[in-house]
């Protein structure tokens, strides 16, 4: 049954990822971490929000603080979280469950998709819960390839949000947390995604390439 | 759990009318948002699916546009649009134009009416707005500058004019915004015109007046001082039983009651005289408004500073006096409500220093040896002065003067003009100065130089000759100058002349953005500072300049050029009404930023437009907008002959 089963996901998966890159569901996510080391450092806070492009719902937006007692690695004034957020921290279950149902057929949107990938999943495996979205899609990524054919040279830092956005003139966000960076995020991936496919269709897949 | 939209929350903050809201009725209404990113691809899809809608531009730049296409509005970051549907149910017909990609934040109809219904404010906003009413006097009650970049100084600026004005007079800290009628609580006391010269001394004498009105039928004819009766009729030997009207002074300047004493202190500055009558708006006298009821308002720093002025003995003590004034009109314009008050005081203070001068030269070389008129043209003469005009003036002469007279004058030219340099009124680069024997004409001789521009201008010379009819008389004969002024009108009539200006006009580019790269001018490109003198102040002065050489009027102020222009038929009320709104919007914009400048090198008609509230950068784009649709019309209307 197993396999039946995994293989129906599979075409289905297949099948979405043909359709347009514009009927698509994202989830534009960031973490908050107490290090840069996923399997030393904890997860302390997530952030996401809804895309169904071109549109973002500030209704869909969600934030969660994960952890009652933190180990900081680094001032807690980089995260925006202080003593008292901590202090009402839910239980991680809840926020796991619920993103674990919104990601599915959704595509995971982060910038620098691997960092918070490896940090959700080993998160999630250790609250019992499964998360499986449909892709993932890395505006890190995206705006790296950008820039190399554009025969840019990529100078330090002109990867960071902030900097990517600027290219793109979004608006300054001054604010760090997980959900303002998600949402920094999300726009970020809007002005990529509408310049490199325009109004064509193109699917999905190939904006993932 | 929702987030707490801390970014969203700041920018609503300072996006009128949102900072209006309660921090609730704000938190709540940022949840509703929905962000879309809109560009070239997807703009009338997502335009049709939401609207109507409200739509606020959080970045990028749109044009709004007619069904026929012409620019209704260039949207930037921070501006609204789309409410205008919403209000009145009307289906949108308004198509959006991408001009660089960017973030639109929807607010769905429901989502508005709730904010409407729970926030007055809310809904006043969107209704002065709809109404395009955004610079009309009460929509102007708003900090230019934006609180980060506010000018140093204690001052809330209030646009709010006679409404409300008297209450705040105190609070603001100068009673010169009083009005004349609050002041003056004495009734009128008047003779007839027949009444005797005695009558009229024992009547003050019994009423402890120094001067009377004369009266004829409720209609004010004249009036008699104190000096009168000295100069005229003591000094002259006269009998006491003739009539007043054969003494007194005929159709004297007067003042209304709904003016401002500052108003008042103004025109009996210019006019040299120290009691004034008060009108109701009816023409009916309702008292008399004297030097002293102004002096009792002492610790107002204009009136020392014109009676300082005025009592200067010599030349040298009266530039000493004159290095105050830019610091007491710095102090004075930041407690003032009325911008274009700072314009008419500097202007009355230019013309008592300049008749000072006179005085002074006239005491070393001996009296005039003939009749000659002093005329002030450009800002003194249409009293919009700031603290750095420069002077423009001339000499209008009798005819047939012998060389030792022409000498005496161009002797007088260069006095005054050096006199009013060293006081601190600049050199006119241009030369236009009656130190400069082409600014010292007869009439003939003026009207030749006019008839060159009307009849056969250079584009050089029909830019700069457009002062030359914003002219005062501040010193001389009135009846020279009356008939030398009307003899200017009678050629500013002319069809190919005022054809000529109207394309000049054309040719100024009045920016439909604020944000360097969506203003699309010229002079825009190298900088991102506005010049509203350029592209603002200095295009409605032409606009109502126009209008006011095809009425043939003689006025040289632009807000009473208007007022004069009330019954035109070419410049429709509303046009009229909004012209005049606009420039006193940025006539107040100006001075906001003159103080806030004060003592930097810094521009002083150039704005940067990161530096204004969100509410002014709106109303200054609102009167750029009426400007551009006035230039549209003056093309129209004039701009074919010639």
């Amino acid at each position: 049954m197993a396999f039946w089963q995994r293989l129906q996901t599979y075409w289905r998966r297949r099948q979405q990822l043909r359709k347009s890159w514009r009927a698509q569901r994202y989830i534009a996510l960031d973490l908050e971490t107490s290090g840069l080391d996923p399997k030393s450092d904890q997860v302390l806070a997530i952030g996401w929000v809804t895309i169904r492009p071109p549109v973002l719902d500030y209704a869909s937006g969600q934030y969660f603080v994960t952890q009652a007692q933190p180990e900081l690695k680094q001032s807690p004034v980089v995260h925006g979280l202080v003593q008292k957020d901590f202090a009402a921290a839910e239980a991680p279950e809840e926020a796991l469950k619920q993103l674990a149902h919104e990601l599915e057929g959704a595509v995971l949107v982060c910038h620098h998709v691997q960092f918070d990938w490896q940090f959700l999943q080993r998160f999630a495996k250790a609250h019992g819960v499964r998360l499986q979205p449909l892709a993932k899609y890395d505006t890190l990524t995206f705006e790296a390839h950008r820039l190399k054919q554009q025969q840019h040279h990529i100078a330090r830092g002109s990867l960071t949000l902030k900097a990517c956005r600027e290219r793109f003139r979004l608006p300054e966000y001054t604010a760090h947390h997980a959900f303002s960076d998600a949402l920094a995020c999300g726009e970020l991936f809007l002005a990529q995604a509408y310049q490199y496919a325009g109004n064509a269709d193109a699917p999905l897949k190939e904006l993932l390439k | 759990m929702q987030p707490d939209f801390a970014e969203l929350n700041r920018f609503l903050l300072d996006c009128p009318p949102f900072d209006q809201l309660s921090s609730e009725q704000r938190q709540w209404a940022a949840g509703q948002i929905k962000a879309a990113y809109l560009n070239e691809h997807n703009v009338d899809e997502l335009f049709s699916a939401h609207s109507p809608a409200l739509y606020i531009v959080r970045s990028g730049g749109f044009d709004l546009l007619a069904p026929d296409g012409t620019l209704i509005e260039r949207l930037e970051s921070h501006d609204l649009f789309g409410f205008p549907s919403l209000l009145t149910g009307r289906d949108v017909v308004n198509k959006l134009k991408v001009i660089e990609d960017g973030i639109v934040y929807i607010l769905s109809a429901a989502t508005f009416d709730q904010l409407r219904q729970h926030s007055r404010a809310f809904e006043h906003y969107f209704i002065r707005a709809h109404e395009q009413r955004l610079l009309s006097q009460q929509g102007q009650r708003s900090a230019p500058f934006s609180p980060q970049n506010a000018p140093s100084s204690p001052a809330t600026p209030d646009f709010s004019r006679a409404e409300g004005r008297a209450a705040l007079s105190n609070a603001s800290g100068d009673s010169l915004q009083c009005l004349v009628g609050e002041v003056v609580t004495r009734a009128p006391v008047g003779l007839p015109s027949t009444a005797t010269i005695q009558e009229a001394a024992q009547r003050m004498r019994d009423e402890k007046i120094s001067s009377v009105l004369v009266v004829d039928e409720g209609k004010l004819v004249g009036i008699l001082t104190d000096r009168d009766l000295r100069n005229r009729v003591v000094a002259q030997g006269l009998d006491y039983n003739i009539h007043v009207n054969a003494v007194m002074t005929q159709a004297p300047a007067t003042v209304r009651g709904g003016q401002t004493l500052l108003d008042a202190l103004t025109l009996m500055t210019q006019e040299n005289i120290h009691h004034i009558p008060v009108l109701d708006d009816n023409e009916q006298p309702l008292g008399m408004l004297t030097n002293t009821d102004l002096m009792r308002q002492q610790k107002s720093e204009p009136v020392m500073l014109i009676s300082a002025l005025n009592k200067a003995p010599t030349r040298a003590a009266l530039v000493q006096e004159a290095q105050h004034i830019p610091e007491y009109m710095h102090r004075f314009g930041l407690r003032l409500n009325d911008a274009a008050a700072v314009g008419r005081l500097l202007a009355s203070l230019t013309d008592t220093m300049t008749r000072k001068l006179i005085d002074f030269y006239e005491r070393e070389h001996g009296v005039a040896p003939a009749a000659y008129v002093w005329l002030a043209f450009g800002s003194q003469g249409r009293e919009d002065q700031t603290l750095s005009s420069d002077q423009d003036n001339g000499l209008l002469l009798a005819n047939e003067l012998n060389e030792q007279q022409l000498a005496w004058f161009a002797g007088l030219g260069d006095y005054v003009c050096e006199g009013l340099a060293e006081c601190g009124v600049p050199k006119c680069p241009g030369n236009i100065m009656a130190s400069n024997p082409d600014c010292r004409r007869t009439k003939a001789g003026w009207l030749e130089r006019f008839t060159s521009w009307t009849e056969s201008p250079t584009p050089k010379a029909l830019m700069y000759c457009q002062i030359f009819f914003d002219s005062r008389n501040v010193r001389g004969s009135k009846r020279l100058y009356q008939a030398y002024r009307e003899d200017v009108a009678k050629l500013g009539k002319s069809e190919f002349f005022l054809g000529n200006l109207a394309r000049l006009q054309a040719n100024v580019q009045v920016p439909l953005g604020l944000f360097n790269r969506f203003r699309g001018t010229e002079s825009g490109k190298d900088s991102d500072l506005i010049d509203i003198k350029r592209h603002g102040l200095a295009l409605i002065n032409d606009i109502v300049r126009l209008y006011s050489l095809h009425a043939g009027l003689t006025e040289p102020r632009t807000l009473t050029r208007l007022q004069l222009l009330q019954d035109s038929k070419l410049l429709n009320r509303k046009d009229n009404q909004a012209l005049a709104e606009a420039w006193q919007f940025l006539t107040q914009l100006r001075l906001q930023h003159q103080l806030a400048v004060w003592g930097t090198a810094k521009p002083k008609n150039a704005l940067d437009p990161d530096e204004l509230s969100t509410l002014t950068r709106r109303q200054l784009k609102s009167a750029f907008r009426i400007l551009k649709d006035c230039q549209q019309g003056v093309s129209l209307k004039f701009g074919r002959s010639g």
